[in-house]
């Protein structure tokens, strides 16, 4: 019978072997109250960039077909199955997202920003006006653009966490887009007052919102870092940068992801990176050169490669209480009045 | 086929995975968790929201948005399903299909060769053609400007009068054998050693002094001016842009994202194409532009030569190095402009008859 099943699955996949089945007797471990980890625990991608290219040819077919309309549900199709390829603690991540909330966000930012991005454009480059009003344009369009980047990154953020579950408990997002407006109005400031050397302190304070504003179930994410640390070693970036061709900063960006996830936990458990700057340099020139000899056709590969990378280095270790999870899932339809509550209720541009 | 199975089961309020077995009837699922609590799912408020790649496992799902869930590590769970309950087959994925899923994978893919092929080699330029031909001559004129002003400054043109009725009189010539086009020519002299003239949008067309300088006749330069007047009539700049956008559109759609380290590959078959169509376009440019020298009633060996000229100073250009270039070889337009050329015309309709023409290049420097 054992034997039967194993044939059957081996016959029916193509691009991979897939994992050995399990014993149809042999239950999986109850999952104890209190898990101390004995080893790590890591992120696992299941999936292979054959499928995901199987999946992809589909979606230009059919993108072409419809000229454009189907790019939301392939988007959508490619979500679920790279969500549901990653495993941990030997349970698969869901993605519930649906299409029409994408196109429905689409939307939204282009009615709210991008119409009237490309039409101020208009006004400044195309259109015979006087130059004040070409001027008055052209600051209309940085200001639109300040707002819409966070604004957006807060609307995908929510969008996405809200739509992920693990065991069937969601992720939220719960941060409220006019505070990080806030913070990213001022850190775009501050950076260009200080000639860039506010940047460190910026994006700190850009990772301790979006990460502690970040939920699973009732149990929210933390972040405990100060930007002085991240500070030293990007004004070392700035001095290595002529003798080594600039080439340190892919060594300051694994620093600063290492940083950043050694200081993110949840509840109990403590993330850890170990990413280093030769295996991130390595996984870009790889990626590119892919994506060059290929002219952009590798591009399931190169995706699948980046999320086994970012899993190779990322564990979550200390003991990890899940009976203390509960289902706290924030429902993402509009409950704010005016543009505040529109520009929360959470959108993904797809 | 097996009636029961092992299975995790999660109630949709907590993070705790529950051993099961799950039997299969013919109108559900029957579900036991530890200590003999029993559920029973029917088929039609079941679904499947996982499990239909290898190596997947089937993940059933029950209620609206928070649901309750059913994780079968085994395929051949879906196999039993259908046999015990074919009339609800519908619902949940085949395993057997995934053969003839491979199969229509590889069609789809073949599908999508063809077609953006299609649309690369034919289906942008015309879109192109019809798009161009719509946009306000106004804006091309404002585009046009914008151009001008940037690459030849007021301070660095050439103005002097006797250079600039020289010039007047050639395009004269060729635009009265052009009638009905609806752009208002202008040729700029740029004071510039670069050996070189454009078209902008909206009928200027920059000629730098070292191509003047080059010319060795008016017969000569007027073979490049109808070259670049058919530029401006076949409006190949707003072309151009219309085809870079779709180019980007197409790429975008192929790959499902243009942001990012995808750029790299991405902008590289961009680029491709654009020197593609550009080639194309120069070719055009040429041929239209000799016939508008036979209609003008001009010397066509005037042009030929100029490009002899050219090609003399460019030097051999490996084969290969052909697609990577805007134009193609001097060797090539030679050739296919010595087939288009007619006869010469009577020495009547030299141009600028009497005037010396060296002395007149002169007149641009400084």
């Amino acid at each position: 019978m054992e034997g039967q099943q194993a044939g059957a699955i081996q016959r029916s996949s193509f691009f991979r072997k897939p994992p050995p089945p399990r014993s149809p007797i042999l239950a999986r471990e109850p999952v104890p109250a209190l898990a101390p980890a004995p080893r790590p625990r890591q992120l696992t991608f299941r999936g292979s960039g054959g499928t995901l290219f199987g999946i992809h040819v589909v979606n230009v077919l059919l993108i072409l077909v419809t000229l454009g309309v189907y790019y939301f549900w392939g988007k959508t199709r490619v979500r679920r199955y790279i969500f549901g390829q990653t495993e941990f603690e030997g349970d698969r991540f869901a993605y519930h997202g649906t299409a029409k909330e994408l196109l429905l966000g689409f939307a939204k930012a282009l009615v709210v920003f991008i119409v009237p991005i490309v039409a101020l454009t208009f006004v400044r480059d195309v259109l015979d006006v006087e130059p004040s009003i070409k001027g008055l344009a052209a600051l209309l369009i940085s200001v639109l653009l300040l707002i819409f980047i966070p604004v957006a990154m807060v609307g995908a953020r929510r969008y996405r966490l809200a739509r992920t579950s693990w065991r069937g408990i969601r992720f939220s997002f719960r941060g409220r887009a006019w505070e990080f407006i806030g913070i990213f109005l001022k850190g775009s400031l501050l950076t260009g007052l200080t000639f860039g050397l506010y940047y460190p302190f910026f994006v700190t304070q850009r990772q301790a919102f979006l990460i502690s504003n970040s939920y699973f179930g009732n149990e929210r994410f933390a972040f405990e870092a100060r930007g002085r640390a991240l500070f030293w070693r990007f004004l070392l970036a700035i001095m290595l940068t002529v003798p080594t061709l600039g080439l340190y900063w892919v060594w300051f960006l694994a620093w600063k992801r290492r940083f950043f996830w050694n200081h993110t936990r949840f509840g109990t458990a403590q993330f850890q990176s170990t990413v280093t700057g030769g295996a991130l340099l390595g996984l870009y020139v790889v990626n590119a050169l892919l994506l060059v000899f290929t002219l952009g056709l590798a591009w399931p590969w190169v995706k699948v490669r980046n999320i086994r990378f970012a899993f190779r280095y990322l564990t979550l270790g200390g003991p990890l209480d899940l009976t203390r999870i509960q289902q706290e899932a924030q429902v993402a339809t509009a409950t704010g009045e005016g543009l505040a509550g529109f520009l929360d209720t959470g959108f993904d541009l797809g | 086929m097996q009636h029961e199975w092992q299975a995790s089961y999660l109630d949709g309020r907590t993070a705790v995975r529950q051993d099961a077995t799950v039997r299969l009837m013919r109108e559900g699922l029957e579900i036991t968790t530890g200590g003999a609590w029993t559920r029973f799912w029917p088929y039609g408020e079941t679904r499947q929201t996982q499990g239909s790649y290898a190596g997947e496992e089937v993940r059933l799902e029950r209620g609206g948005d928070l649901p309750e869930t059913l994780v079968i590590a085994e395929a051949d769970f879906l196999s039993s399903l259908r046999e015990i309950a074919p009339h609800v087959s519908a619902r949940f994925h085949d395993p057997a299909g995934r053969s003839r899923r491979l199969r229509l994978t590889m069609l789809a893919g073949l599908a999508v060769l063809i077609i953006t092929g299609g649309i690369y080699l034919w289906g942008i330029p015309a879109l192109a053609a019809v798009l161009a031909a719509r946009v306000p001559i106004a804006w091309e004129e404002n585009l046009g400007r914008a151009v001008v002003d940037q690459l030849a400054p007021a301070a660095q043109r050439c103005d002097e009068p006797q250079l600039q009725e020289a010039v007047a009189t050639i395009v004269g010539r060729l635009t009265t054998a052009a009638p009905g086009t609806p752009y208002d020519v202008r040729v700029i002299v740029a004071d510039q050693p670069t050996v070189n003239a454009f078209a902008t949008p909206g009928g200027t067309i920059v000629l730098f002094r070292g191509l003047l300088e080059q010319t060795g006749s008016p017969e000569e330069l007027a073979g490049v001016l109808a070259h670049e007047l058919q530029h401006v009539f076949h409006r190949d700049t707003t072309r151009a842009l219309i085809q870079h956008a779709s180019t980007g559109l197409l790429l975008a759609a192929l790959t499902g994202d243009v942001t990012g380290p995808l750029a790299y590959g991405l902008q590289s078959a961009r680029a491709l194409g654009q020197l593609r169509y550009s080639r194309q376009a120069e070719e055009e440019a040429d041929a239209d532009g000799i016939r508008l020298l036979a209609a003008a009633g001009i010397d066509p060996a005037g042009m030929i030569a100029f490009f002899d000229v050219l090609a003399r100073h460019e030097g051999p250009l490996p084969a290969a190095l052909g697609y990577l270039s805007t134009h193609p070889s001097s060797a090539d337009r030679i050739t296919r402009l010595t087939a288009l050329a007619g006869p010469a015309p009577e020495p009547a309709g030299r141009l600028l008859a009497g005037a010396d023409w060296p002395a007149i290049k002169r007149l641009c420097r400084r």
